[in-house]
């Protein structure tokens, strides 16, 4: 987190080291994100330059209080993934979902890839589906609760056992890695 | 419409602030809310760990294509735009006034450039000399310690002068001893011992009741020298001796002798 901070420190002296070392760190699980919602590769590529470009543009506004760096990358890539989808795919409604279905189906051979792994899937497969509608896909609530046809508290549940699972999943890991060390040592 | 901390942990928002699903209204109200709950940042802060660690289970890797292109086209914006001058004859006296001033400036630095060089050499050479006046000194101070020590040793009532004079072997050699019986010490003055070639040495003996005692090679380079004194000595000798010195004197090489 420290090192981070120097790091975008630099980033907002406009160092293209640190640019540099920031896309080494965060590029692939943002490019896992835009891939997921734009569901085409080329175009994922030029979305993911296009986020690093503003990322270096718009280092300034980034401010530390509001949140980690990662958040503010994600946020940035899946604006503009959406923008993108929406602005390219003139028959895409808010309220009609079958494009992105549709969207889907093309890529059907890609699915492996784009399958969500560690310990995500080890989740109740509504949970895991919830989250993957709005982190990975880039829906709202209110579109992924019409998405998975269930009431809006349930989804609005759904999330927040979703993440205090993740949460636990990811705590546990930790744990088990500090264990690791200690009996290493 | 005002969140409480119950309104935003039941309604997700921060999971939604976390993924970009708030309009702008609400995200500067959570923000708000972040600076007066501080609990509601440590659950951000938790919320947002878990996306983060999710995303990176998640990672894909780019082609390496992508960051290159990102890094060139970062630097070909970041290159310095030129701006061509107007040419505009009204800025002609301006330029040839700076470009006359450039050149004064230039010629006057040049001129304070080679001063200050050959100011340099000059120290440079006051210097040296510096030092060679500092090494003179020492030298002359060395040789005067010196020569006050020798003078104190033969100006002394308890000193005895001997002058051994060179025998038909060599006629031309004289040397000074300076024998002190009290303070047991032997110095001789090799000034007027001709040089010998570099595979022979005077050497020096005392003669005690008929036995030749060492008393040491004369180094003719020094021309006072300090020799071994030796007791009850009742006459001194000087022979040449292989370079180095003997073990027994040379009779046949002797070239002067004194009875004491």
């Amino acid at each position: 987190m420290n090192k981070d901070k120097a790091l975008i420190s630099k980033l907002q002296n406009r160092d293209e080291a640190a640019l540099s070392l920031l896309y080494d760190k965060y590029s692939a699980a943002l490019y896992g994100v835009i891939l997921r919602i734009c569901k085409d590769e080329a175009k994922a590529q030029n979305l993911l330059q296009d986020t690093f470009m503003t990322i270096w543009e718009k280092a300034g506004d980034y401010d530390l209080n509001k949140g980690s760096f990662y958040t503010w990358a994600y946020r940035i890539a899946r604006n503009k993934t959406l923008n993108f989808i929406r602005k390219n795919d003139k028959l895409i409604q808010v309220e009609d979902l079958s494009v992105y279905k549709d969207r889907t189906e093309d890529v059907n051979e890609a699915i492996d890839v784009l399958k969500l792994k560690g310990s995500i899937s080890k989740l109740e497969m509504h949970h895991q589906r919830a989250i993957e509608l709005v982190y990975f896909n880039g829906l709202t609530h209110r579109e992924a609760r019409e998405e998975m046809n269930v009431p809006l508290g349930t989804f609005k549940s759904y999330i927040k056992q979703a993440i205090k699972q993740l949460q636990k999943a990811y705590l546990t890991v930790a744990a088990f890695l500090l264990v690791l060390i200690e009996v290493l040592r | 419409m005002k969140m409480d901390k119950t309104y935003i942990l039941d309604n997700n928002l921060i999971t939604r602030y976390v993924i970009g699903d708030l309009d702008s209204n609400e995200r500067i109200q959570v923000e708000e809310a972040f600076v007066t709950h501080p609990e509601l940042k440590d659950e951000l802060n938790r919320i947002e760990s878990s996306l983060e660690a999710l995303a990176i289970d998640n990672a894909i890797d780019a082609p390496a294509k992508v960051k290159d292109d990102l890094l060139s086209a970062i630097k070909s914006k970041s290159e310095v735009k030129t701006i061509a001058l107007p040419k505009s004859n009204a800025l002609r006296p301006y330029l040839n006034i700076a470009a006359s001033l450039a050149i004064l400036l230039t010629a006057s630095t040049v001129y304070l450039f080679t001063q200050l060089n050959a100011t340099k050499d000059q120290l440079e050479v006051v210097e040296t000399e510096n030092v060679e006046l500092n090494n003179d000194i020492d030298a002359l101070h060395n040789s005067l310690e010196e020569a006050s020590k020798w003078y104190a040793l033969v100006n002394n009532p308890n000193v005895a002068k001997y002058i051994l004079k060179g025998n038909d072997l060599m006629p031309e050699a004289k040397v000074i001893s300076y024998v002190n019986d009290t303070d047991k010490s032997v110095v001789i003055n090799t000034a007027y011992l001709p040089k010998l070639d570099d595979d022979h040495d005077y050497q020096m003996w005392a003669d005690v009741e008929g036995v030749m005692i060492d008393m040491g090679v004369i180094n003719t380079e020094t021309e006072m020298l300090a020799m071994t004194y030796i007791d009850h000595a009742e006459s001194l000798n000087i022979t040449i001796e292989p370079a180095g010195g003997n073990d027994h004197p040379t009779v046949s090489k002797l070239i002067t002798n004194i009875y004491l």
